[in-house]
């Protein structure tokens, strides 16, 4: 029962077991019909708004990499943006200044923000809670400041666009890169929605069976108590610069999709601004649970992306505070967040079926 | 440890599932009105001038030309932060909209169909951040399908749509901002320029210190980004084969956290006799103020610092700062006199501007954005979206908005796509200006100022 | 060489503003063990007050005061409704702390929404003159800063250490439970806590805002500063806050001016010294050190 203590989080649900080879009907229906929505989603939807959903992914896959850090592992970053700037960073410049194709570059931000991830997290082995904290801080803040000092590479306050050479009626001239399916049989935000989809169900998978595993494991016995793991043979000091690492990656990897679905990138995108909107996606939806930055993220992107906009527009300005007052009233109410709120309403659902069967309810509970 | 086992079955059939289906939604194909970017068609030879600069059919594979004109009635739309840190730029859009109302409330704009046109605006946030203008650009287009886009603000999130835009065959008319970057119009025929290049504004400090003294020696003080560059680069190229020297210079990055105070103070330890300060927002006022007063050099400063609102938080250090000047400043009591001034304010006061937002300097270049959209609506051929903008791209007139009187605006697509060209030099004296030297034009010259 | 030390008493001016701030942190770690993103939008919020206030036609200190009432108010409310109610920030420090980011992404535009989004500018508070000192001219608004800062940390400092007030809100922060069962009213005094840290910051707002502009944005990127101060000092020393604050003050005034490859970063040089610092001391240069229970 080790990941019932999340950081800030609600007790974890303690599902009773199904009866032994039950098939889980709900599971699998609940499933088909998310994947029948994500997959139509495009079909429904104007290209803008396709655009946005792939900018909600790009978000969900970078707070997925935060939650690893600091929903499992108890590291709180407030630096993942910097790292997301640097997965953006490397895909452009591989892309535009190399010439490399796209999933290569987009493998290598996530190599390279692995590096840098494990780079940062040398220190964090001395360097620990709030003090890290600010030391990433100050990486976040730092971030934007860089591209700056070296613009002769990243163009600076400038930005820096994603191009290859293309014909158009003007001739060949470089243009921001677009993504095609092959034949042209799918619209381009359509064809980059469905791969990148692909990519973000791929990322949550690994995280998934990053999670569920001995390593997964160990995170967590990591952060509710180190001394503790260390004792019970846990390698404390590589398990927390590989959790780094790892999530560093997957925050590269956003960012990625970030640069590709926009074309172009600036210094002003990757402000401490984004890492603290990773921070959000994470408790929004509920740290310390798989699925909840993919909530998050939703949540937030509906909220900045869709209702926002239908505000009046004296209104308008007041976009912020109602995001402040959200913020605070879920602390206050689900610090668990959205996934916190659904473990609690299936806890007591499943307390009131464990009570109907008590015989099987004491045995092999053994996450 | 059941559990377990189909949990993850659960995971991986959706992926599996998305995978499938993905592949044969791929092969179905996908939405009706993509256009698609197959069919390549030669490069136009730009050059010849007695034909309009766009040809549609040339340059656009779906070339929607009407789209947005509904009966008596045109779309447009803007994009502009109404949130954020740079919400203050909301005005400059209220001053567009003050002109919209006031265009509908004179009948509308008279095309050379015989018709007269109303307008409607609609509006969009991304809080200048240019990550979120493509899908609020893309909204406007694709779900609003408006005419054109007008005074959009800021010169990253307009790079950010230019391709975009450029491919649709979608007018973006009086960009607010004069970046050097508007210029290459040869690429990018769809984009003009609302404000002057900012490359000619610093030609003219040039020009002006040429003649008031010769051997100026400069302090530059530049925003690190693409609007202070291009001042900085523009102050190069016009020293070059002049006795003119910068003796000290620094780059401000606003990103940077700190105030612009300790390279004012460094730039003050030089044996400088001018001072240019090429920053935009609250950081070029308050340069201003943070001067240590031993140091006394002639100062210059960009014209976005040169309105009242930005001059009130000189701390009262405003006095005497020089600045390059192509339009009427409401606030300047001499100004205020003039009669197109005075029917300004009229219009704006019935349109719902308050004396505040008039005086502050910030709704009027608005307000001469959409002129300049109007510009292109009434003297447009064909009215059309190349139309218009081949009306714009052969402009002739005496003015338009708040523009000075002796300002010519006059453009050629092939050879001058600016607008405004014409700079006169001030100085600071209480409220308002004293001319130190008059207009002049540097009619299709600003891309060669640009360095 | 006068030019350097023109620019070094720039960083003593700013370093005196980042130890403002960073004092306020301190209070409301020492309290309630928990950094306080809102800081500088509520220093923010209280110094618009300051100028509404001076606006009205009240000369500056006493408006200032005004202020710092206001912002004792701030304060106090946003701990007794927002940040109380989540519970222990040793418990849950994440969702504490993301209750002090809604605070500080609601303040800073609920500012825009009363006062509008044109800066404003607030006079400095000790005018615009100087002294001249061997051809280095000091203004008196740093003076006053400074002095300001030494009258701040040495009322904290006998609040603190000898007073029956700052007795009871040091066993707060050590062990709010036994505190509170030999009948110290922790509630009150979190609030307190709170509602001096605020006050404080609007006085680093008041020195802000001159050099700035008064706008909601002023205190978004000083209070990284105000945190580097505290990182580098030991979030729970006041002399640290103070020493941090014009460490890092200078170096972010002083190194991108004179060494190659900073001129862009001026956060970096500070950055740099608190990583060296934390690997040896990972508690700050002044920080007690945190004993983990097994």
């Amino acid at each position: 029962m080790s990941d019932a203590t999340a950081l800030g989080d609600g007790p974890t649900a303690k599902v009773a077991p199904s009866p032994a080879r039950r098939v889980p009907v709900g599971r699998v229906v609940v499933s088909v019909v998310v994947a029948a929505v994500l997959v139509a989603l495009p079909f429904m939807f104007p290209a803008f708004r396709v655009e946005q959903f792939v900018g909600w992914m790009a978000l969900a896959i970078a707070a997925c990499g935060l939650n690893l850090l600091t929903g499992y592992n108890g590291q709180i970053s407030v630096g993942h943006g910097a790292l997301y700037g640097t997965g953006a960073y490397a895909t452009a410049l591989l892309i535009t200044d190399l010439g490399w194709p796209v999933w290569p570059s987009v493998a290598a931000a996530g190599v390279i923000c692995f590096v840098v991830g494990v780079a940062i997290g040398l220190p964090a082995l001395r360097i620990k809670g709030l003090y890290l904290a600010l030391v990433t801080l100050a990486v976040a803040t730092l971030f934007p400041l860089i591209i700056e000092q070296f613009s002769s590479i990243t163009g600076g306050g400038s930005g820096l666009s994603i191009t290859t050479p293309q014909e158009t009626p003007r001739g060949v001239i470089e243009r921001p890169i677009r993504l095609e399916s092959p034949g042209g049989s799918l619209a381009p935000d359509q064809w980059k929605y469905f791969v990148f989809l692909v990519l973000t169900v791929v990322v949550f998978v690994v995280m998934r069976n990053i999670v569920r595993s001995r390593t997964g494991r160990s995170l967590v016995a990591v952060r509710d108590n180190e001394t503790a793991a260390e004792v019970s043979g846990v390698h404390v000091a590589r398990v927390k610069i590989l959790t780094f690492g790892v999530s560093s990656a997957m925050a590269g990897i956003g960012g990625a999709v970030f640069a590709l679905n926009n074309g172009r990138i600036n210094p002003s995108s990757f402000t401490i601004v984004v890492s603290i909107y990773f921070l959000i996606a994470v408790v929004v939806g509920g740290a310390a649970s798989v699925i909840g930055p993919a909530i998050g993220a939703v949540a937030y992107g509906l909220f900045i992306d869709v209702l926002s906009p239908e505000l009046p527009e004296r209104f308008k300005p007041a976009t912020p505070v109602i995001l402040g007052v959200l913020l605070i009233l879920l602390m206050l109410f689900a610090p668990g967040g959205i996934v916190g709120m659904w473990r609690t309403s299936a806890a007591k659902r499943a307390a009131k079926r464990a009570r109907a069967a008590t015989a099987a309810a004491a045995s092999g509970d053994t996450v | 440890m059941m559990r377990h086992r189909t949990r993850r079955v659960g995971l991986a059939t959706t992926a599996a599932l998305l995978a499938v289906v993905t592949l044969a939604a791929t092969a179905c194909g996908g939405r009706d009105d993509d256009s698609g970017s197959g069919s390549t068609t030669t490069a136009k030879e730009g050059g010849s001038s007695s034909a309009a600069f766009i040809d549609p059919s040339v340059d656009c594979t779906d070339y929607q030309g009407t789209e947005g004109i509904n009966g008596d009635t045109i779309k447009i739309g803007t994009v502009r932060p109404a949130s954020g840190t740079y919400a203050i730029y909301d005005q400059v859009t209220t001053g567009l909209n003050a002109w919209v109302t006031y265009v509908n409330q004179s009948g509308g704009l008279k095309a050379k169909d015989g018709k007269s046109y109303k307008l409607e605006l609609i509006k969009e946030d991304d809080a200048y951040d240019p990550a979120k203008t493509p899908a609020l650009v893309k909204k406007l287009v694709e779900q609003d399908k408006v005419f054109a886009l007008v005074g959009d603000i800021g010169t990253e999130p307009n790079l950010s749509v230019r391709d975009y835009l450029n491919e649709k065959c979608v007018p973006n008319i009086a960009l607010a901002t004069g970046s050097t970057q508007w210029g290459n119009n040869k690429q990018y025929p769809w984009y003009i320029a609302g404000l002057p290049s900012y490359a000619t504004e610093a030609h003219a400090w040039i020009e002006y210190l040429k003649e008031s003294n010769p051997k100026a020696k400069i302090a530059l003080l530049y925003q690190d980004d693409d609007f202070g560059q291009a001042y900085e680069k523009a102050i190069k190229k016009a020293i070059k084969g002049t006795d003119i020297t910068i003796v000290a210079e620094q780059g401000f990055n606003p990103l940077g956290g700190t105030t612009p105070e300790a390279a004012v103070t460094k730039l003050s330890q030089s044996d400088a006799d001018t001072f240019i300060v090429g920053l935009g927002g609250t950081p070029c006022p308050t340069s201003l103020k943070l001067k240590p007063d031993t140091w006394n050099p002639a100062t210059i400063v960009s014209v976005t610092c040169a309105g009242k609102t930005a001059l009130s938080l000189a701390g009262g250090k405003d006095q005497g700062v020089i600045a390059a000047q192509a339009t009427y400043d409401p606030s300047d009591p001499a100004d205020a006199q003039v009669p197109a001034v005075q029917q300004f304010r009229k219009d704006a006061t019935a349109a719902g501007l308050t004396e505040q937002q008039i005086d502050g300097g910030i709704t009027g270049p608005g307000w001469g954005f959409g002129s300049l959209f109007g510009l292109g609506i009434e003297n447009a051929e064909t009215l059309d979206r190349a139309g218009v903008m081949n009306a714009l791209w052969s402009l002739d007139t005496d003015s338009f908005g708040l523009v000075r009187d002796g300002v010519t605006v006059i453009t050629d697509g092939t050879e001058d796509p600016w607008a405004i060209e014409g700079f006169r030099i001030v100085q600071r004296e209480g409220d308002g200006w004293k001319e130190l030297s008059p207009i002049t034009n540097w009619e299709g010259k600003s891309n060669s100022f640009a360095g | 060489m006068t030019d350097f030390l023109q620019v070094l008493f720039v960083g003593i001016g700013d370093g005196a503003i980042y130890a403002m701030l960073g004092l306020g942190l301190v209070v409301i770690y020492r309290s309630t063990g928990l950094l306080n993103f809102a800081q500088g939008e509520m220093a923010m919020f209280s110094t618009f007050i300051v100028w509404t206030v001076w606006d009205l036609g009240v000369p500056l200190p006493l408006a200032v005061i005004a202020g710092m009432v206001g912002g004792f108010g701030v304060g106090a409310l946003a701990h007794q409704i927002a940040v109380r109610p989540v519970g222990d920030p040793h418990e849950k420090p994440l969702a504490v702390v993301m209750v002090t980011i809604g605070l500080f992404v609601g303040l800073n535009s609920a500012a825009q929404l009363v006062w509008g989004t044109l800066d404003r500018d607030l006079p400095p508070l000790f005018g615009s003159g100087g002294i001249e000192v061997a051809g280095v001219a000091i203004a008196w608004q740093k003076i006053g800063a400074v002095i300001v800062l030494a009258v701040l940390a040495l009322g904290f400092y006998l609040l603190f250490q000898r007073t029956g007030l700052g007795l009871a809100m040091r066993a707060v922060a050590s062990n709010s439970e036994s505190a509170s069962l030999v009948g110290v009213p922790v509630p009150k005094l979190l609030m307190l806590g709170w509602g001096l840290a605020a006050a404080v910051g609007t006085v680093a707002g008041v020195f802000t805002a001159p050099g700035r502009g008064l706008g909601s944005n002023m205190m978004q990127l000083t209070l990284i500063f105000g945190f580097a101060a505290i990182t580098l000092g030991g979030f729970d020393s006041l002399l640290g806050a103070v020493v941090g604050g014009f460490v890092v003050g200078i170096a972010s005034s002083v190194v991108p001016q004179y060494v190659p490859g900073f001129e862009k970063m001026p956060l970096a040089p500070a950055f740099i010294l608190i990583l060296a610092v934390l690997l040896f001391r990972p508690e700050g240069l002044f920080g007690r050190k945190q004993v983990q229970r097994v």
